[in-house]
C-alpha cells in the first residue's frame, strides 16, 4: 500500500521557479482584466435608474439556485440544447470547485497553515469527479458545435427582422464568430486539460504513486494508453508537457480575463437576472412617479439597472423570437434584437468614463442601436417573450416605457391617437355614449341588480368588448342568463364602468390608464360585494395585478373559475353533453398572464366535448395579434395575420368541429380569420359560454325569443 | 412676439339626444365636449411657429365660455401653450358669432399680438365667423380657409394659401399683423397625453370678466346678437325604398333612381 499522502498532484512539477512566478504574474494579470471589466460593467448598470427589486434577497437567491440547478428553463421546448448546456453547467461548476479546492490548499492553507488534504482517497475521488464533469463538458460543447453547424435553425442566425440589409447595423456575423470562438476554446481548454492529464501520466508511468492509480482519471488514463500505443514515451512527455501546459494555462487564464468583455458574462449576468427575476413582470406595469416629468423610456439611462443587467443577460438564444407571435407573421419585432440593439446602445454609450451628450443617449430612430418606432407599435405585449426566456429577461416592461415616450411623443398610427381620444371623451373605446354601457341587458327577461345602489355577491365588470361589441354581446347574455339561473346575488356598474384600461396601459397612455383605473376603483370601492367576476380577461388582469398599486384591492375571478364552481356544485345543471371534438385557445391574459390554464379545459371536459390541443397551448398559446392595444390598429395588409396563422394551426387537427375561445376580443379575432382564411364550414369558433349555454336548459325563456 | 389663438369648446352629440324643453337646443345631458378640430391646427400652426423662431415667442390660447371650457384650455397648455385665458359671464349664454368675436377682439386689444389665429369654423355651429369678425373689429387684414402659411416671427408680411372650391388653391400675401382663420390638414396637431393635460393642470388659466374688458351684459348674450336660435329640431325623415327584385332588376331601379335625382 502506498503512502496515501504521495498520492496526489504535485503542482508544477519540476519547474523552474522563473516559471512559476510568471505564471502567477501572468495570473494576477488574468484576475485584473477580470476585476477591470467587472468594474466597467457595474459602473455601466449603475449609470440606470434605481428600481425596488432588492427585496427579500435571500428567497430570490435560492429561486434562482433551484433554477439553475434544475435547469428547468432551459430544457422547456428545446430538452436538447437545455441539456447539452446542462453538462456544459455542471462541467464547468465542477471543474471551478476544483481548482478553486486546489487553490485553497496550495495558496492558503498550506502556506498560512500547514493544512493539506488534498490526496489519498479524496484525491482519488476529486480526480474521477473532475475527469466525468470535463467529460461531460466536452460533450456538451460538442452538441453545441453540432447545432450551430448542421441543425441550421433560423433562430441561431441572428438575420435581423428590423433592418434592412445595407444598415450599418444589419450584419451580425460578430455574433457568430464571437459564438465560436467560445465554444472552441472552451472546447480546447478541456481537451487540452485531458491531454495534458495523459501526458503527465505517461510522463510519470514509473512512479506508482501516479501509475497505479491512473484508472480514477478514467479519459486522462485512455489517452495515456492510446498516446503509448503511438509509441510516445516518459521522456517524450516529459519534454512535450510544458509547451502544453503553457498552453492549457494561458488559454485558461485568458478565457478568465475575457469573462466581464464577452458572452461568457452570461454566467454571472444569467445568474443574477432570474435572481431578480419579477414573477409579475409585464401582468404589474411600473407606474410612473407622479413628480416625472416625463413618461416612459427616451434615453439609455432612463433603463434601471435591472433593465441593462436583463439586457446583458441575453444569450441570444432565440427562444423569445420564436415564440413571438409578431415575429410569426413578419412584423418588424423580434424581442431579442430590441434586447439586443440596446444592449449595443448601452455598451457603446455607458461604458466609457464620461457619459456621453444626452443626445447621444436617445434609444428612439433609425440609427445604430435605435429601435424604431415601427417595432415597439409591432409588439402584441402577450408575453409570450417573457414566458419563455430562460434567463428571465422582461422585454415587455421595457418595450411598454419605450412606448410611453412615444405616446407622450404623440408618435403613432393616427387611427390609434383617435381611438384614445375617444377612449378619453367617453370611457369606452367603442365611442359609444355611457348611458349605452349596459344596453345589451335591455331585453333580459329579468333585471339585472344595479350594484351602485345595492348590495351584491358578485359584482360583474363587463368590459367594453362583451359590453357594445353586438357579436360578444350575444354571448354576454348568455352569461346574464346562466348567472342568474344559478341564482347568483350579481350586479353590473352599468354606465359608471369605464375601460378597465388594461390595454391603454400596455399602449403607453399612462396618464390615460391612471384616469380610469382610479375612476374605476373609485366606484367599486364604493359598492357592496364580495367579489368580482369578469368575462374579459385584459380586465380581469389590470384588476387583479394593477388597480392593487393604485388603492384597489378587490378579489377577482375569470368567468370560467366561478362556472367550474357552479358545475361542480350543482348550481348550472348540464342537461345535456357536446359529443363535439374541439380546441381550446388560451387568451394571453388568461393564461400565460395569469395561469388559468385549468378551468377552462376542465369546464370543456365537463361539458362532455373531446379536447384536442393545438401544438401551441397553454403557456406556449399563440397570441391572437390584439393584444397591446394593436386590436385599435389595422394589421398590415398583404401579409399574414397572427390570428390567421392560429386558424392554420387548428385546421390541422383532424375533425375539428369547435375552436372554443373565452375572452370577447379573441371571439371577435378569430370570427374574422376564420373567415379570411379559408376554413369557414369547416370548424366554427365559439365562446365557452356558448357551449354552457347550449347545455343548459332554461324553462322560462329561450334565447331565441331575444333580439339579436 | 405673441400669436394669440382663439378656440372653442364644441358639443358632440351621442347618437340618440333629445332636445331640451325650451326647444332651442340639444339637452346638455347629451352632449360630449371637447376642443374644437379646427382648433387644434390652429394651435399646432402657432407652436410650429414658435418652435421654430430664434426669437421668443408666447403663444397664448383665448376661449368665451363657461367653467367647462378650462379642460380644452388645458389640453391646449398640454401641448405647449404658454398661457390660457378664458373669459364668461352668464349674461354671454346665447351670444352669436359676431359676439363672441367682439368679446375676443376686447381681449386682443389687451394681449396686443402679433398675429391672431382662429379655426375655420366649429363643428357643432359652424358659422365660420368668429374668426372674421374679429378682424373686422380690430380693422386688420385677414384670410380665410388658411391651407398653408410662411411666416416667421417680425416679418411684415405672411404668405398664406387658401383653399378654393374645386381643388383650387390662391396664394396671398397678407399684411401683419393679420387675422387667420386656419384650415384642417395644414399641419399634423400634436397628441396631447394626459399625462401632459394633467401637468398642465399646474398652469394657471386667466380668468376675465366682462367688467375687465370694459363691456356689461348689455354688450353680450342673445338678446345683443344680431342673430337668435329660434328652434332646434331633427326634420322629418327623408324617403327610403326596399328596392326588390333580382340583382339586375335592382341594378336597374338604382340607376333609374339616380338618373330621377339628376333630372335626366
Ligand atoms: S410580448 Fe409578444 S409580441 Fe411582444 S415582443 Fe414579446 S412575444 Fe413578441
Ligand atoms: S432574451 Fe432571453 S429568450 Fe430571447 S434570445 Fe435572449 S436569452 Fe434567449
Amino acid at each position: 500500500m502506498n503512502d496515501p499522502t504521495q498520492i496526489t498532484r504535485i503542482l508544477f512539477q519540476d519547474f523552474d521557479p522563473k516559471a512559476i512566478y510568471l505564471f502567477y504574474a501572468i495570473g494576477y494579470l488574468a484576475i485584473a482584466v477580470f476585476i477591470y471589466g467587472v468594474y466597467v460593467q457595474i459602473r455601466k448598470y449603475r449609470r440606470g435608474k434605481s428600481d425596488g427589486s432588492w427585496n427579500e434577497l435571500f428567497q430570490r437567491f435560492v429561486e434562482m439556485v433551484k433554477t439553475m440547478a434544475t435547469h428547468r428553463t432551459l430544457v422547456r421546448r428545446d430538452k436538447s440544447a437545455g441539456r447539452a448546456h446542462g453538462l456544459i453547467f455542471f462541467g464547468f461548476v465542477l471543474l471551478f470547485i476544483g481548482t478553486a479546492t486546489i487553490t485553497l490548499e496550495y495558496d492558503i492553507l498550506e502556506p498560512l497553515f500547514g493544512v493539506k488534504f488534498w490526496y489519498g482517497n479524496f484525491y482519488l475521488m476529486f480526480s474521477l469527479v473532475l475527469d466525468l464533469a470535463g467529460f461531460g463538458l466536452i460533450a456538451g460543447l460538442i452538441y453545441m458545435m453540432y447545432r450551430r453547424k448542421w441543425l441550421n435553425l433560423p433562430k441561431l442566425d441572428y438575420k435581423r427582422v428590423d433592418r434592412q440589409e445595407g444598415d450599418p447595423d444589419f450584419d451580425r456575423s460578430q455574433y457568430r464568430r464571437e459564438d465560436w470562438a467560445f465554444l472552441w476554446s472552451f472546447i480546447l481548454i478541456g481537451i487540452t486539460g485531458f491531454i495534458l492529464e495523459a501526458t503527465r501520466l505517461v510522463w510519470l508511468s514509473d512512479s506508482p504513486h501516479v501509475w497505479d492509480y491512473r484508472f480514477w482519471s478514467p479519459v486522462g488514463a485512455m489517452l495515456a494508453h492510446i498516446m503509448q500505443a503511438l509509441g510516445l514515451t516518459a521522456d517524450g512527455a516529459g519534454s512535450f508537457r510544458p509547451v502544453l501546459w503553457w498552453f492549457h494555462g494561458v488559454l485558461s487564464l485568458t478565457f478568465i480575463a475575457c469573462i466581464p468583455f464577452t458572452k461568457i458574462k452570461h454566467i454571472f449576468t444569467a445568474a443574477t437576472s432570474l435572481m431578480f427575476k419579477d414573477p409579475l413582470a409585464g401582468r404589474r406595469l411600473p407606474r410612473v412617479p407622479d413628480d416625472q416629468k416625463t413618461a416612459g423610456y427616451k434615453n439609455i439611462t432612463d433603463l434601471t439597472w435591472k433593465n441593462l443587467l436583463h439586457l446583458d443577460a441575453c444569450t441570444k438564444c432565440g427562444r423569445c423570437q420564436e415564440a413571438c407571435p409578431a415575429n410569426a407573421v413578419g412584423a418588424p419585432l423580434s424581442p431579442r434584437d430590441v434586447i439586443l440593439s440596446l444592449r449595443e446602445f448601452a455598451n457603446k454609450a455607458l461604458s466609457s468614463k464620461e457619459l456621453p451628450k444626452e443626445a447621444e443617449l436617445d434609444i428612439h430612430g433609425k440609427d445604430v442601436g435605435q429601435v424604431f418606432m415601427e417595432t415597439l407599435w409591432s409588439c402584441r405585449t402577450c408575453l409570450a417573450c417573457v414566458e419563455i426566456c430562460p434567463v428571465a429577461v422582461e422585454h415587455v416592461p421595457i418595450i411598454v416605457q419605450m412606448r410611453r415616450n412615444l405616446v407622450e411623443a404623440g408618435e403613432m398610427e393616427p387611427i390609434l391617437e383617435k381611438t384614445l381620444q375617444t377612449i378619453h371623451k367617453t370611457g369606452n373605446s367603442f365611442g359609444e355614449s355611457k348611458r349605452k354601457r349596459a344596453a345589451w341587458a335591455k331585453d333580459l327577461p329579468f333585471e339585472i341588480k344595479d350594484a351602485r345602489t345595492e348590495p351584491v355577491d358578485i359584482l360583474w365588470f363587463v368590459g367594453d368588448y362583451a359590453s357594445f361589441d353586438p357579436r360578444n354581446q350575444k354571448v354576454t347574455r348568455s352569461f346574464a342568463k346562466l348567472m342568474h339561473n344559478a341564482g347568483i346575488n350579481f350586479g353590473l356598474l352599468f354606465e359608471a364602468e369605464l375601460n378597465s384600461g388594461n390595454d391603454l396601459r400596455r399602449v403607453g397612455e399612462e396618464g390615460l390608464y391612471e384616469l380610469l383605473a382610479t375612476s374605476n376603483i373609485g366606484t367599486l370601492q364604493a359598492c357592496d360585494f364580495k367579489s368580482i367576476v369578469t368575462t374579459d380577461p385584459h380586465s380581469f388582469n389590470t384588476i387583479r395585478n394593477e388597480y392593487p398599486d393604485f388603492g384597489g384591492k378587490f378579489e377577482i375571478n375569470h368567468y370560467t373559475t366561478l362556472v367550474k364552481q357552479l358545475i361542480e356544485n350543482g348550481q348550472i345543471k348540464l342537461k345535456k353533453k357536446l359529443d363535439y371534438r374541439v380546441t381550446f385557445h388560451d387568451p394571453c391574459h388568461l393564461g400565460r398572464y395569469n395561469k388559468g390554464f385549468d378551468a377552462p379545459r376542465d369546464v370543456i371536459k365537463l361539458l362532455g366535448c373531446e379536447l384536442v390541443e393545438m401544438a401551441r397551448n397553454r403557456d406556449n398559446s399563440f397570441c391572437c395579434g390584439a393584444g397591446g392595444g394593436r386590436i385599435w390598429i389595422p394589421d398590415p395588409v398583404g401579409i399574414e395575420k397572427p390570428s390567421a396563422n392560429r386558424m392554420r394551426e387548428a385546421g390541422q387537427i383532424e375533425g375539428l368541429d369547435v375552436f372554443i375561445v373565452s375572452c370577447p376580443k379573441d371571439l371577435t379575432m378569430f370570427e374574422d380569420a376564420l373567415k379570411t382564411s379559408g376554413y369557414e364550414g369547416k370548424f366554427i369558433v365559439r365562446e365557452l359560454i356558448e357551449l354552457i349555454d347550449e347545455c343548459v336548459e332554461y324553462e322560462v325563456w329561450e334565447e331565441a325569443a331575444l333580439p339579436e | 412676439m405673441k400669436i394669440l389663438v382663439a378656440v372653442k369648446q364644441v358639443a358632440a352629440l351621442e347618437e340618440d339626444f333629445e332636445i331640451r324643453a325650451d326647444g332651442k337646443d340639444v339637452d346638455e345631458d347629451f352632449m360630449l365636449y371637447d376642443l374644437n378640430e379646427w382648433d387644434d391646427y390652429s394651435l399646432e400652426e402657432a407652436m410650429k411657429i414658435k418652435e421654430s423662431s430664434d426669437v421668443e415667442v408666447e403663444v397664448v390660447v383665448v376661449s368665451v365660455g363657461p367653467d367647462r371650457v378650462d379642460e380644452s384650455l388645458r389640453k391646449c397648455l398640454a401641448k405647449g401653450a404658454d398661457r390660457a385665458i378664458r373669459v364668461w359671464d352668464d349674461s354671454a349664454e346665447g351670444s352669436d358669432a359676431i359676439v363672441v368675436g367682439r368679446i375676443l377682439t376686447e381681449v386682443i386689444k389687451k394681449e396686443a399680438p402679433d398675429m391672431v389665429f382662429a379655426g375655420v369654423q366649429s363643428s357643432d355651429q359652424a358659422y365660420a365667423s368668429t374668426g372674421i369678425s374679429i378682424a373686422s373689429y380690430l380693422n386688420w387684414p385677414h384670410a380665410a380657409v388658411v391651407a398653408d402659411l410662411q411666416y416667421k416671427p417680425g416679418d411684415n408680411k405672411a404668405v398664406v394659401r387658401r383653399e378654393l372650391e374645386g381643388g383650387l388653391l390662391q396664394e396671398v400675401e397678407i399684411n401683419c399683423p393679420a387675422v387667420l382663420t386656419i384650415q384642417l390638414g395644414i399641419n399634423k396637431p400634436r397628441y396631447a397625453s394626459l399625462r401632459g393635460i394633467k401637468q398642465a393642470a399646474t398652469k394657471p388659466i386667466e380668468e376675465v370678466s366682462l367688467g375687465d374688458l370694459s363691456l356689461t351684459a348689455n354688450d353680450v348674450g342673445a338678446a345683443n346678437s344680431m342673430s337668435r336660435v329660434r328652434r332646434m329640431y331633427v326634420p322629418e325623415k327623408g324617403r327610403a325604398t326596399m328596392i326588390e327584385g333580382t340583382l339586375a332588376e335592382q341594378a336597374a331601379k338604382i340607376i333609374q333612381i339616380i338618373n330621377e335625382f339628376k333630372g335626366a
